[in-house]
């Protein structure tokens, strides 16, 4: 045999050998890319994909100082696995070590009782391996399908805060899992609760700002498709896709924190001293329609909304009507004067108890006193319910049921959290005989406190009627403005000049003579309206249970600040919870609180007519 | 010509193959390598996000907690507790000037410290000075 040809033969039998080599991982890969592939692929994707998500962090809730109303801080929800513990156990193989692995544990086992607050057996008992039940068809992947897989999810404590868990994290127990989630707070508790709204347990917003403006709020969740190792950690080089969170935006409220805890102490105290069923303060700006304030009586705590009763929860503001009584009573003089059909000095005689109109005998309503005749200033300040009737008469029902629809009554007032009801203005055609008599006094109209402070407000504006304004502006999480919210007009009410006018008229109620006689702060020319409504008991009026407001704005000259006071059946001696005793009072403690806060300037030239019809009310 | 003795080519072929196997194992150990640097980055950049991410958790903690101690409601608390005796001035109390209250204070508290005249405060009580311009 030559040499040549052993080489060969060696060379050949290599050959054979590394070709059959080739040939064996190539049976394999057929076995594995194309005859077993579904089966692998599905193993594989049960045992090492995983997606998980990332919580977006949901926006804040600033005020219009940019003081944190709502926001979300983390919190962390404890479990054990107690298989992960025996696991850890059953690894280590040296007896002696393994020994000394279960002291270690179960020492640190009662560290961990000892902070959460529990006894050292019932931590023992929940690292106890067990199995739960589950659907026998989902049962796939532990090795027996017997409906039963490993508890590996004993839920022990919720809402742990981040320095708690820092201190169980640093015991390194094996078995310990968390879970962090965001979770709503609102760190300044009850303050503008109606306004805020809620996030509840399951992350739903419920009400107010939080559920209007979720949109902008709630952000976007990320995701990431990765693979995971046998520990189930993340191997973040298998990453094949990622979707980064998109945090939400801040939403800038138009409230004033410190302007809204005047408010609500205002409350607070007219809810202890008159025991009402219901009350509502509302502060705004009239030139912009911003609202700085509005709070309502019964409140409630949004941090802890599961235990607020429903009705403490509704914005009466908006959610609930009243006749509004004498505020009304801007509509009958407002329109009179603007219709050119009487100045401030004409006058009525507020003293017949019937008028003939429209060829039938019309009996007007009661006074409290014997006014005789009167200017229409005069029935303004005096708050004349037959000098009223006698104005709306002049007008006559389609114009003065025009002007009250152009002062917002009976049509929603766009109140951008949504949730207000529009109250009761029946049109004319529905009237009957009295109604032109007792509309103009603020019966037979229904309207949220929030209708009747916008009706004031429009006569402070100019007579221009406004959108109340609640949300000033959102920014994304960087600081930068989304979206700016500016002014909207609804409609013009009435003249400037004769807005003017209206407004020296309204600054007479607080005069020596008017109905909140004072009530004035001298240098602020306060000008409002009282007004007391009985309230009506199974169907009827009834005399000792009474709302009182008194809904005004100041200085009169210069309007800055529109405020209204409503306190729905105040608890008084005798039952005479009237505007002047029960809301003026709170109105002109709050007003005072205000230009301190706001730092209002002081009207230096008294008031005069001819001076606002000069400037046209200009400010 | 006399063509190459066999076992040459042989020769070769396995030089070549060598070379061959040399080349694969060096791009194979090449792979692996990225691969680990691939591993160690994405580890990495994974636990530079969870310490961002907590990071981040923990301003938002700290947030809340600056958020909760400046509502109106703790503040006055603090007020009480602290004995500061802080309120909201009256309007009784308010001098409303014409001129810089800045410059106007400065003035009194010179007159004060040079004793030449000094003016009580009205009431006995403190004086907010306000600019009316």
């Amino acid at each position: 045999m030559s040499k040549g040809f052993a080489a060969t033969a060696r060379m050949t039998l290599l050959a054979s050998g590394v070709l059959a080599c080739f040939v064996l991982v190539a049976a394999r890969l057929v076995f594995l890319h194309v005859l077993d592939r579904d089966e692998l692929l599905r193993y594989v994707e049960q045992a090492r994909r995983t997606i998980t998500v990332e919580q977006a962090r949901r926006g804040a809730i600033l005020d219009a100082r940019g003081n944190v109303l709502a926001t979300s801080r983390s919190e962390v929800t404890l479990a054990i696995d107690p298989w992960a513990a025996a696991e850890y156990l059953e690894a280590e193989k040296n007896p002696a070590r393994r020994a000394r692995r279960r002291l270690e544990q179960a020492a640190k086992r009662g560290q961990l009782a000892s902070i959460l607050g529990m006894s050292a057996a019932e931590m023992e008992q929940l690292f106890r391996p067990g199995r739960r039940a589950i659907a026998w068809e989902k049962d796939v992947n532990d090795e027996a399908q017997d409906g039963l897989v490993k508890d590996r999810w004993i839920k022990v404590r919720e809402g742990l805060d981040e320095a708690t868990y820092d201190r169980i994290a640093a015991l390194e127990l094996r078995g310990v899992v968390r879970e962090r989630r965001y979770r709503r707070v609102y760190p300044a508790g009850q303050l503008a609760s109606h306004l805020l709204g809620y996030v509840n347990r399951e992350g739903t917003p419920v009400m107010g700002a939080e559920h209007h403006f979720d949109l902008y709020l709630k952000g976007q969740d990320g995701w990431i498709e990765s693979e995971k190792d046998g520990a189930r950690r993340e191997l973040a080089q298998f990453r094949s896709r990622e979707v980064p969170a998109q945090d939400g935006h801040d939403v800038v409220l138009t409230i004033d924190s410190v302007v809204q805890h005047i408010i609500e102490g205002e409350l607070r105290k007219l809810a202890e001293k008159y025991e009402p069923q219901s009350a509502t303060i509302i502060v705004s700006d009239p030139r912009t329609g911003e609202i700085l304030g509005l709070a309502n009586h019964p409140t409630f705590d949004p941090n802890e909304f599961n235990r607020a009763p429903l009705a403490a929860q509704r914005n009466r503001a908006v959610t609930d009507i009243l006749e509004p009584g004498s505020t009304f009573k801007i509509v009958a003089a407002g329109a009179a004067l603007n219709e050119g059909l009487v100045t401030p000095l004409t006058t009525f005689d507020c003293g017949q108890a019937s008028v003939l109109y429209r060829g039938s005998e019309r009996r007007l309503p009661k006074e409290d006193h014997d006014f005789g005749r009167l200017t229409v200033a005069g029935i303004v300040s005096h708050s004349s319910n037959r000098g009223a009737a006698h104005l709306a008469m002049l007008l006559g029902e389609q114009r003065f049921h025009e002007y009250a629809r152009r002062f917002g009554f009976g049509q929603p007032t766009s109140f951008p959290l949504g949730g207000e009801v529009r109250g009761i203005l029946e049109d004319p055609t529905r009237w009957d005989g009295l109604t032109i008599t007792r509309m103009p006094m603020g019966h037979a109209v229904a309207a949220t406190p929030l209708q009747i402070h916008m009706a004031m407000s429009a006569v402070a504006n100019r007579g221009t009627l406004l959108r109340p304004q609640i949300v000033r502006e959102v920014r994304d999480s960087s600081g930068h403005v989304v979206r700016r919210f500016a002014a909207e007009e609804r409609g013009q009410v009435l003249r400037p000049d004769t807005a003017a006018i209206l407004a020296q008229m309204l600054h007479g109620v607080v005069g020596p003579e008017g109905t909140g006689n004072g009530f004035d702060i001298p240098g602020f020319e306060v000008a409002g309206k009282t007004g007391t409504t009985q309230k009506i008991v199974d169907g009827r009026y009834v005399t000792n249970r009474h709302v009182a407001s008194f809904v005004g704005f100041f200085p009169a000259s210069r309007p800055e600040l529109v405020l209204s006071v409503i306190v729905d059946d105040a608890r008084v001696p005798h039952g005479n919870a009237y505007g002047r005793a029960v809301a003026a009072p709170a109105f002109k403690s709050v007003a005072e609180q205000l230009i301190q806060y706001l730092d209002l300037k002081p009207v230096m030239t008294p008031v005069t007519r001819q001076l606002f019809a000069a400037h046209g009310g200009d400010r | 010509m006399k063509p190459p003795p066999p076992h040459a080519l042989v020769s070769k072929l396995i030089a070549l193959t060598l070379a061959l196997l040399v080349f694969a194992g060096t791009l194979g150990l090449g792979a692996v390598w990225v691969r680990q640097e691939i591993f160690s980055t994405a580890n990495r950049s994974r636990g530079l996000e969870v310490k961002l991410a907590d990071v981040e958790r923990r301003l938002d903690e700290v947030n809340a907690e600056v958020a909760a101690a400046l509502n109106p409601d703790a503040l006055l608390r603090r007020n009480d507790a602290m004995r500061l005796g802080l309120a909201m001035p009256v309007e009784a109390q308010v001098a409303r000037v014409g001129v810089s209250p800045e410059t106007l204070l400065a003035t009194r508290r010179n007159r004060e410290i040079f004793q030449l005249d000094p003016s009580p405060a009205r009431d006995g009580g403190p004086i907010r000075f306000v600019s009316i311009r």
